[in-house]
């Protein structure tokens, strides 16, 4: 019988939740902490996103993906955190025991006093998505072309279209132009950018290269390899308009149509999802619905910001120490409820509103001069105006323990966003 | 890539099959069992590359064939024997029922339209059942049970609330269809036939009225008998012999393929829905899980003049979910992972054409073979076996013919202490490089050195299921095939998907080519 | 010869549709600014547009095949293209620290480019 690993955390996934998460705990006292990850070295998606943006806020600079990974990496070289590399987490059980494999150990069993998920997503397929049409080879998501051109060092076409203009899309339009491959067109399905505007202007005006907003693909061509693809223009239903049908030679379609967070071992563990982020419920610690399990960074949902991933992955680590430490039970929970034009916040629960809350959510349209507000009961606790809002950009908001049980503990705490002309 | 390998064809063979499908295979199996000197002939680059790699895995009852034709007597016969047919390959058979319900769509509208609810409602709750029964018992099918409302939703809690009443269907299984013909074509190959993949037959040779060989695009075979098992292809086979005479219609169809965790949370057997005075002569499908437990929504049944067309139209899915999930209507649309859409090769009659030709001796017609023939393919081998004897095959048994063919590991599905045991004997085990479908290096490994080597990305995922899962080969593509491109030794750039045409890698990064000056293959369909 | 160029304000969601009219390379003015930085943004990407570039680099002996590179400050625009040609024909040597100069002064804008992270000696 092989031993079972006892530490006082399991982290799974050393991406940049993972890693902040790990540092976090350490940092909170915890001693005994092993960091999980499938891929031969840290720094999970941070490698492959060699383009910059990254740490404006966490670092007051502008680093790339793997600048801003090589912090955390040194970081953790400096501390005796365990790291198990190549090794793939099987299954995962609500009393947090951990079945995982890999080449040199062979089964792995670890039963961690407390539990940090931050798998991170996956990218959604083209039959998720439903393009009709055959099946040839040379149909690729965004994130495993991005793979492999800079990981991997392999092109998967020369010619292309990209449907989808969330920033993986706008990155790797940009990405496959400069190395020497020519993208034809970005095709999106809604009435506005999935991404930036900064990644549109820098990815593809600079390139050249048109955006075609409210189309998609709706027919790909080719028995062996992609020959072209169909593109038509679509309606207020986004239903295709077979008049605005038109042929794309290509050899490669490139799909940049959304990200799922990867909560398969999360459903084993018994953790409850919410349908709208289709990631764990979490309170401020990013504490889930089982106890001692924390979740956090893109598992939780999808976040634009990685300086985001981090602090939410730091409320994690944090969370994780403070249970093990001090056996804090998570009671109770005051609902965070989405109000107006929001469609989602991330914590979905406070345990303990005493304490000083980051908030992040997500409007469900474009608005013009807003304000958006954090109530708790019926007192307005945080107000931030902004001249502009959109589904892509993540809003993020800090409420103060003190401002939140201003009027005692609230029983309801409302995220909103409202016309600025509207305000009480 | 030499998809050859370089073999070359033999001289002279006892018997010629043509086409590598579940047909062909089945049969070879059984005559390889009193000789081994059998050649199969595969144009494609794999064994169950075309019409048997799109088979919905259904081993039927019998049940939906029309009565006296030979695809309802052999259908019957044939799943009574695929337990044994099934012995010794590794391949599992799973026996779990079919539930045939009955709907307001049962009878059609313009013949309820003048009938009473009641009426109508009697005649679906009360009758129609035992109209299932009684066809079912003149067809010979075992175990047909009614099932009331209540029985239906104690079983499977998730099928319409429409469902008034129904007919369980006992003996109906379910097994994969590709990973069965892999293992029957290895398991001859194991006892001395030889499979010729990428091989092209291009004429029949014919010599006073007798077959005297056959002739490819690689080198000529004499023999004296040849199997036409060649799905949509076998009118033009048999034209090459002077021994058609029928014709192959195609008919496409395409299903949609759905998580298996999320399957197994809503649905155990398989559902179809029971519609009488229908027009089309495909049978209706339904929503019936895999053999691996993703549940299935189709196949639809469309017919092309086209036989490469196994393209899937936007109404094509609009259909399938109209039809199917009908049958399933809370089953969540997310779940949804794939589509996949294949070539029927149906003749005008709709019933098999299986026997020795009259015009040309020693040449055997396996034509026509469309559903139920996964089904029927026991019993399909057994009527084949008995003519290819008439024509000269020996009767007897070969003394060491071996009926095993030893199934490669499936890490997956192993307990930890056996995990551990394979991982120490070669460390690749422990290298997960499929995370949906927990597939081991090692599988892949095993798969492209295993008895009919897997040359091609689509290969791999046949036998290993690497890329089948939710995030449909974005985590392991390129790790499947850097480990084909390894042990083939050829750069990554020239593995491909499935054959000439389909590279799945342009080139390497930092070559500046100009996108027009660069091949743009693939221009093979419109 | 007034010409008008347009450009799409990057610095908040507001997007803003900006056009600069020009004379002969002399700034006009700009239209449709939601704020001052809009206007200033229009001008330099008039006059000066400067970017990032950030690419890969093969390595010889590495761990890893690729080396992620980034120009330590922006070049113009209108030589980045160049640049990712220049860079392909680079190949650098494992061990790589994070930081380390790959190429000095690059295509004579006096920016270097730099490592983005540390990289090992293939097997280490």
């Amino acid at each position: 019988m092989k031993k079972i690993r006892k530490p006082d955390l399991a982290v799974i996934g050393a991406g940049p939740a993972g890693l902040a998460a790990a540092l976090a705990a350490r940092k909170a006292g915890l001693k005994d902490i092993l960091l999980i990850d499938r891929d031969f070295e840290l720094g999970g998606i941070l490698q492959q996103c060699i383009h910059d943006g990254f740490g404006s806020m966490v670092f007051k600079e502008v680093l790339t993906g793997p600048q801003y990974a090589q912090r955390f990496i040194d970081e953790i070289a400096g501390t005796d955190i365990e790291i198990m590399l190549s090794t793939m987490v099987l299954d995962l059980r609500a009393d947090r025991l951990i079945t995982a494999v890999n080449s040199r150990d062979g089964m792995v069993e670890i039963q961690p006093k407390s539990l940090v998920l931050a798998m991170g997503c996956r990218e959604r397929s083209r039959h998720q998505i439903m393009i009709p049409g055959f099946r040839p080879a040379g149909v690729i998501t965004a994130g495993a072309a991005q793979r492999d051109i800079n990981i991997d060092g392999i092109m998967p076409g020369r010619k292309l279209v990209i449907l989808g203009s969330g920033d993986i899309g706008l990155i790797m339009a940009r990405r496959f132009t400069l190395e020497g491959a020519q993208v034809e067109g970005v095709y999106e399905l809604m009435d506005h950018p999935g991404g930036l505007t900064r990644n549109v202007v820098q990815c593809l005006n600079d390139f050249d290269i048109p955006l075609h907003l409210s189309h998609t693909v709706s027919f790909i061509h080719g028995r062996r390899r992609v020959s072209g693809v169909t593109v038509a223009a679509v309606d207020e239903s986004l239903k295709t308009i077979p008049s605005t049908e038109r042929f794309v030679p290509c050899d490669t379609l490139c799909l940049s149509v959304g990200l799922i967070p990867e909560n398969e071992l999360s459903k084993h563990a018994g953790v409850q999802l919410d349908p709208v982020t289709a990631g764990p419920f979490v309170d401020e610690r990013m504490e889930t619905s089982v106890e001692g399990v924390f979740a956090c960074g893109n598992v939780v949902n999808v976040f634009d910001l990685v300086d985001y991933v981090t602090k939410s992955a730091q409320s994690a680590g944090l969370g994780a120490a403070e249970y093990v430490m001090t056996g804090r039970k998570r009671e109770g929970g005051i609902r965070v409820e989405p109000g107006r034009n929001v469609k989602y916040v991330v914590p979905q629960f406070i345990s303990d509103p005493s304490r000083d809350v980051d908030f992040y959510f997500r409007v469900e349209h474009p608005e013009k001069a807003v304000t958006a507000r954090v109530i708790a009961g019926a007192e307005e606790v945080t107000k931030k105006k902004h001249r502009m809002v959109r589904p892509p950009e993540m809003l993020q908001s800090t409420a103060s323990g003190e401002r939140l049980t201003a009027s005692g503990e609230p029983s309801k705490i409302t995220v909103e966003v409202i016309g600025s002309d509207e305000q009480a | 890539m030499d998809m050859h390998d370089g073999n070359e064809l033999p001289a002279t063979a006892a018997v010629v099959i043509i086409g590598a499908g579940i047909s062909g295979c089945s049969i070879a199996r059984e005559v390889v069992k009193h000789t081994p000197d059998v050649v199969i002939l595969e144009k494609e680059t794999d064994v169950a590359d075309a019409t048997t790699k799109a088979n919905n895995a259904e081993v039927h009852s019998g049940i939906g064939e029309k009565y006296g034709t030979l695809k309802q007597k052999l259908n019957v016969r044939g799943n009574l024997l695929y337990d044994s047919f099934v012995e010794g390959l590794g391949i599992p058979l799973k026996r779990q029922g079919l539930m045939i319900v009955i709907t307001p769509r049962t009878l059609p509208e313009n013949y309820t339209r003048w009938l009473p609810k009641r009426t109508v409602a009697w005649l679906l709750r009360k009758v129609v059942p035992r109209l299932i029964l009684r066809n079912g018992r003149k067809k010979g099918i075992p175990g047909l049970r009614a099932l009331t409302a209540e029985e239906i939703f104690t079983m499977e809690p998730h099928v319409t609330k429409n469902a008034v009443a129904g007919v369980f269907d006992p003996t109906y299984g379910l097994v994969s269809p590709y990973k069965l013909t892999i293992a029957l074509a290895e398991n001859c190959v194991l006892n001395g036939a030889r499979v010729f993949l990428s091989t092209e037959v291009t004429g029949i040779k014919v010599q006073n009225g007798k077959v005297t060989g056959v002739v490819t695009d690689r080198g000529e075979i004499a023999a004296p008998i040849v199997v036409n098992a060649a799905g949509v292809f076998a009118d033009e086979i048999a034209e090459m012999a002077g021994a058609g005479g029928f014709k192959i219609h195609p008919r496409k169809g395409a299903s949609l393929l759905f998580d298996r965790d999320i399957t197994a949370d809503y649905v155990r057997s398989s559902v179809a829905e029971f519609r009488m005075f229908r027009k089309g002569s495909s049978k209706g499908g339904g929503a019936m899980p895999t053999a691996e437990g993703n549940l299935q929504l189709g196949p639809t049944a469309i017919e092309t003049d086209d036989k490469h067309d196994t393209s899937i139209s936007a109404e094509e899915i609009q259909e399938i979910f109209d039809r199917f999930y009908y049958l399933l209507p809370d089953f969540p649309r997310s779940a949804m992972i794939s589509a996949f859409s294949g070539i029927r090769a149906p003749t005008e009659d709709e019933d098999f054409i299986i026997g020795a030709s009259e015009a040309v001796a020693g040449f055997v017609n396996v034509a026509g073979i469309q559903s139920p023939g996964l089904a029927a393919a026991p019993a399909i081998a057994e009527m084949v076996i008995g003519i290819l004897q008439g024509l000269g095959v020996p009767r007897e048994e070969r003394a060491d013919y071996d009926p095993v063919r030893p199934a490669p590991p499936k890490f997956s599905e192993l307990s930890n202490e056996e995990r551990d045991r394979l991982i120490e004997r070669d460390p690749r085990y422990g290298h997960v490089i499929c995370r949906c479908e927990q597939i081991t290096e090692g599988e892949v490994v095993d798969a492209i050195h295993s008895v009919i080597p897997a040359r091609t990305m689509d290969a791999v995922k046949r036998r290993t299921r690497v890329g089948m899962g939710r995030c449909q080969g974005g985590f392991c593509g390129y790790r499947a095939a850097e480990i084909l491109a390894r042990e083939w030794g050829i750069p990554v750039t020239e593995v491909t998907k499935d054959g000439d045409g389909s590279w799945v890698f342009a080139g390497e990064t930092k070559s500046f080519e100009v996108a027009e000056d660069s091949a743009v293959p693939g221009g093979d369909e419109s | 010869m007034t010409s008008k160029h347009e450009y799409t304000c990057i610095n908040c969601p507001l997007s803003c549709a900006l056009e600069l009219t020009e004379d002969e390379g002399e700034v006009l003015g700009v239209t449709g600014e939601g704020c001052k930085v809009g206007t200033k943004y229009a001008r330099q990407e008039f006059t000066d547009a400067q970017r990032v570039v950030t690419t890969t680099v093969p390595v010889r002996d590495g761990s890893l095949p690729l080396l992620p590179v980034r120009s330590a400050g922006t070049i113009p625009k209108r030589l980045v293209m160049t640049a990712a040609r220049e860079l392909a024909t680079v190949v650098v040597e494992a061990p790589v620290k994070n930081g380390q100069v790959i190429l000095h002064d690059l295509l004579g804008t006096g920016v270097d480019v730099i490592a983005s992270r540390d990289l090992e000696k293939a097997g280490s």
